[in-house]
């Protein structure tokens, strides 16, 4: 496995994911199957040009993808990279989940040593 | 750069002190986490915890004690540059909260930092269990351990 590619690759889809307004971009797509630059600005409170930007984003992280409609792309959500991503960001808390459960283990253990 | 928390609640069938001495003693702390982990359990104590071997490939990752008061709270700053102090800029704050609970502790801990910094370490961390599946690798680490205890009054 090359680690720097894949590395590269998290870091795009965690930037990208992390952003309030890309989310909301990605919610609208999975509620109404796709959208355009156009359609998506005039449910949000930023213009055009941003949301164009931000689709932009969403595409190089492969979160979605564009196919080309008259004068302006359409966007579908890309589930398999959505899914990928989700699974990234709870990786945090379930590395702590185990880390707990370690703790737990261990010091029960001591706690029966000692009552022993 | 999001800034994030996370936290985490688990009950404990062992005494708050055993409990507190789990959590923030460097010989414990081996037990449930890095390979290796240098640090004095003093607040402002500066140290490091290994993943994998020190000498082969292993990542040290800065540790540094925040508050530690037992048998009731300790905390520590991580993944800061080695050659930095530990700021909420450059490194994720850990803090344990111990609360006596019937003949037990509830152990609530809380994760908060920029949640890029986490998602590195995460995936570090991922890659090496990936090695050592979990309890494969603890358990028999860890009945020898338990059996070299001294049993205190």
């Amino acid at each position: 496995m090359n680690t720097a590619v894949t590395g590269k690759v998290d870091d795009d889809l965690w930037s990208a994911i992390g952003d309030p307004t890309r989310r909301r971009m990605l919610d609208l797509l999975l509620i109404e199957g796709d959208g355009t630059a156009t359609t998506l600005s005039q449910q949000l409170p930023v213009t055009r040009q941003a949301v164009a930007k931000h689709l932009g984003v969403l595409d190089r992280a492969g979160l979605v993808r564009a196919t080309p409609t008259g004068r302006e792309k359409r966007y579908r959500v890309d589930n398999a990279q959505l899914a990928r991503a989700v699974t990234q960001l709870s990786s945090v808390g379930a590395a702590w989940d185990a880390r707990l459960q370690r703790i737990r283990r261990i010091a029960e253990a001591i706690q029966r040593t000692q009552q022993n | 750069m999001e800034f994030g928390t996370i936290e985490r609640e688990i009950y404990i069938e062992a005494s708050p002190e055993v409990v507190f001495e789990v959590v923030s003693s460097p010989d414990h702390l081996k037990q449930w986490w890095p390979d290796d982990a240098r640090y004095e359990p003093t607040p402002g104590s500066p140290g490091e915890i290994v993943f994998g071997d020190r000498d082969a490939g292993g990542t040290v990752v800065a540790f540094t004690v925040v508050d530690a008061r037992p048998p009731r709270t300790f905390s520590f700053r991580w993944t800061h540059p080695a050659d930095e102090a530990a700021t909420e800029d450059n490194s994720l704050l850990v803090t344990f909260d111990l609360t006596p609970s019937g003949a037990g502790t509830l152990l609530r801990m809380t994760e908060t930092g920029f949640r890029e910094l986490g998602w590195e370490i995460a995936v570090l961390e991922q890659q090496y269990q990936e090695h050592v599946t979990g309890w494969d690798f603890y358990l028999p680490r860890l009945a020898p351990y338990v059996a070299t205890l001294q049993v205190r009054p």
